[in-house]
């Protein structure tokens, strides 16, 4: 094992200590502060100084290290920004697939280098367009996905042998068809599997805790079919990432950054565990396990967590299970910045908050990232939203230069100290959850939907307080505002998908469709692995919404808790 | 002498739309006001809403709105209350609504539409001064 000295010698600290003490008795006082409090955003105090003190119990080489090495807090790779930049991933998602591809079109021409789909709600909760409950719906959110003619028109034209693609699948119940969909379109384009990069999201608490749906599955199928997808691209799709574990969206949801990642990472470690239970290795697919946070307003507080949690992440693999294969022990994230940071009133605010959350996401090491377009708290972004956004990340990313160094606030007596105490303030939490029973027992209980609420209740009374300022909502307001932006309108969606289903139903094989429902049935039945059936349905233009109606129909479903 | 009645609120998204934040915070924010608060939770269709406010005698029924499906949502939910006489029931409709499409809503019957970033002092007055007689 490596060294376990200090960072400074006892002598020096000793001495500090003493001249901080000075200092905060004589010097300090002679003005007044102008807070009583100071805090993090999830709570933690922040002291009016820290030194090398605050850092004094750390060894370097074990708790800090080089970057692309152990623990990998300094980075995931060894060159970081100064050999590959982060990927600049706009989500774009709107209408019928025809839409959407052309927005996907526009933005790899600007200079995005990858995709980034987002999928309307109907797609997300598996449903078709022309379902009754999603009629108002269909295109709103996102992109509006059916069969897999929609998922050729969605990616015409576009090479995904060589752009890689997010697809913001959400929910296993919707991953589990979108993502055969895109599989076996890369099939009938003779694309091999190997070449297929890309990202899927497919997160059981998407569906059962943060965005759950009507006759949801129960969290044991839900999280089933997760690691059914986790456990097929093992072994077919070996560039793919299966899961994106969406702490993003429990932090908009309302929770801390500590339950951000602590809620990912039991996440994370229950998918583990069940996949070891089907007689995975841990190194087969440990690094292909992705996640997914929210760059939130306190600046210091994110760089500190994305540091945090991937020492957490580290230890708990190299810990916990075992694992050999260096990638398998570094986390590797997107960030998304957080749109419920976003305003409604002045929103050209949003883009500078929005450049704000970039930086922490870039100072933190994240491996792609995603900035909010400045109306997205009055509508789906248009055009000119969209760009300014992307045109955001290549002024962070061409002119700053904060690409040169790796981990630039690495051995900030501040940062360091934020990272250890959010550190040590996860591995608490992650305990709690175990002694719960791990993630799908506290899903079950509702103790996750209770600890998301309540944070978020406590974050609004806190703006309603005006003891948290938020420029142009209890600060700085203008009366009678005059909006000085263009709001982009859904394009029609429902009819498009009408047309489009009513003639694939007319035109495929009954026949096969029908042995293509069996066969799913059959596999949930004998409890095989579904993704398998669910590519070869897809293929006989079975629909997302049939799809999901057997596996409602074997799992039944789930009331989850309102609070 | 009789107790004054509770004033009794419906809180409910509508659609597929799950960011369901903002519809459980306001309802959090309204009981600690002194209300009555039914939230619904998500997923309601306007028939489930209106049959909710009827059971449930209400005073205010509030929808919380995301992604532009407050156009198609917002007639039938006022031609359902109309359908069923809650001509003296408020509709106040909250989230994420442009400022274009205010007025219009407001054509349609919409009574009051608080729009992302509202506080609850205003919301709580509102209620207070233009809830029905009891």
């Amino acid at each position: 094992m490596k060294s376990k000295k200090g960072l400074f010698n006892p002598d020096s600290i000793q001495e500090i200590r003493n001249e901080t003490k000075r200092w905060e008795k004589e010097v300090y006082p002679r003005e007044k502060e102008r807070l009583e409090v100071f805090e993090t955003l999830s709570g933690i105090p922040i002291e009016a100084i820290y030194t090398p003190e605050d850092t004094a119990k750390m060894d370097y080489l074990r708790d800090l290290g080089f970057p692309g090495e152990e623990p990998f807090i300094r980075g995931v790779h060894p060159t970081m920004y100064r050999g590959r930049t982060w990927t600049q991933r706009q989500l774009a998602g709107y209408g019928p697939p025809e839409e959407t591809n052309k927005r996907y079109k526009f933005l790899l021409k600007q200079g995005a280098n990858g995709i980034n789909g987002v999928f309307d709600y109907p797609t997300l909760r598996g449903y078709d367009s022309t379902d009754p409950e999603a009629y108002a719906d269909a295109g709103r959110g996102g992109v509006a996905i059916d069969t897999i003619e929609d998922m050729r028109i969605l990616l015409d034209g576009i090479p995904i042998d060589q752009v890689s693609s997010s697809m913001v699948t959400c929910q296993p119940i919707g991953n589990i068809s979108v993502q055969s969909m895109y599989f076996a379109n890369a099939e009938a384009h003779s694309i091999p599997f190997n070449k297929l990069t890309g990202t899927s999201q497919n997160d059981f608490l998407m569906e059962t805790v943060v965005a759950i749906a009507p006759e949801v599955l129960p969290p044991k199928a839900s999280f089933k079919l997760s690691c059914d997808a986790i456990e097929y691209c093992t072994k077919y799709v070996p560039r793919w990432n299966p899961v994106s574990f969406a702490g993003y969206n429990y932090r908009e949801a309302g929770c801390t950054a500590i339950q951000e990642v602590a809620f990912v990472i039991a996440n994370a470690i229950a998918c583990s565990e069940e996949l070891i239970r089907r007689g995975l290795d841990v190194d087969r697919f440990a690094s292909r396990l992705s996640f997914f946070f929210s760059g939130h307003n306190d600046f210091f507080e994110e760089i500190a967590k994305y540091r945090a949690a991937r020492r957490t992440w580290y230890r708990v693999m190299r810990e916990r299970f075992g694992a050999k294969d260096p990638r398998s022990l570094a986390l590797r994230f997107h960030v998304q910045t957080a749109g419920v940071a976003l305003t409604a009133q002045q929103p050209l605010n949003n883009i500078a908050r929005a450049a704000y959350h970039a930086l922490s996401a870039v100072l933190g090491g994240a491996q792609s990232v995603h900035i909010d377009a400045y109306d997205e708290a009055l509508c789906t972004p248009t055009e000119l939203s969209s760009l300014t956004a992307l045109r955001t990340q290549q002024v962070l990313q061409l002119e700053t230069r904060v690409t040169h160094t790796i981990d630039p606030l690495g051995g900030s007596y501040f940062v360091e100290s934020l990272t250890n105490q959010l550190e040590e303030k996860i591995v608490a939490l992650l305990n709690e959850i175990e002694g719960m029973g791990g993630i799908v027992r506290a899903v079950e209980k509702g103790w996750i939907h209770k600890a998301i609420s309540s944070e978020a209740y406590e974050y609004q009374k806190a703006i309603e307080s005006g003891e948290m300022p938020i420029v142009g909502v209890n600060c700085y307001r203008i009366e009678d505002e005059k909006l000085p932006i263009e709001l982009f309108q859904v394009p029609e969606t429902l009819e498009i998908q009408r047309a489009k289903l009513e003639r694939i139903k007319k035109e495929r094989s009954s026949t096969n469709v029908q042995k293509a429902s069996d066969a799913i049935l059959r596999c949930c039945e004998k409890d095989g692995n579904l993704m398998e059936v669910v590519v070869e349905g897809v293929k006989a233009y079975v629909t997302e919404g049939e799809v999901t109606k057997v596996l409602k129909r074997y799992y039944g479903i789930w009331n989850p808790p309102l609070f | 002498m009789v107790e004054k009645r509770k004033i009794k609120v419906v809180i409910s998204k509508v659609g597929l739309d799950g960011h369901d934040r903002g519809a459980k915070v306001v309802s959090s924010l309204l009981k600690e006001a002194g209300m009555e608060v039914v939230y619904l939770g998500m997923y309601q269709m306007p028939e489930d809403i209106i049959r909710s406010a009827i059971d449930e005698d209400a005073d205010v029924i509030g929808v919380s709105y995301l992604s532009g499906e407050h156009l198609v949502f917002t007639p039938k939910i006022v031609n359902e209350m109309k359908k069923h006489g809650l001509d003296d029931v408020l509709f106040i409709a909250g989230g994420v609504i442009p400022p274009e499409d205010i007025p219009s809503m407001k054509e349609m019957g919409v009574n009051k539409i608080f729009v992302a970033g509202s506080l609850t002092d205003p919301l709580v007055e509102y209620i207070r001064s233009n809830v029905r007689g009891k």
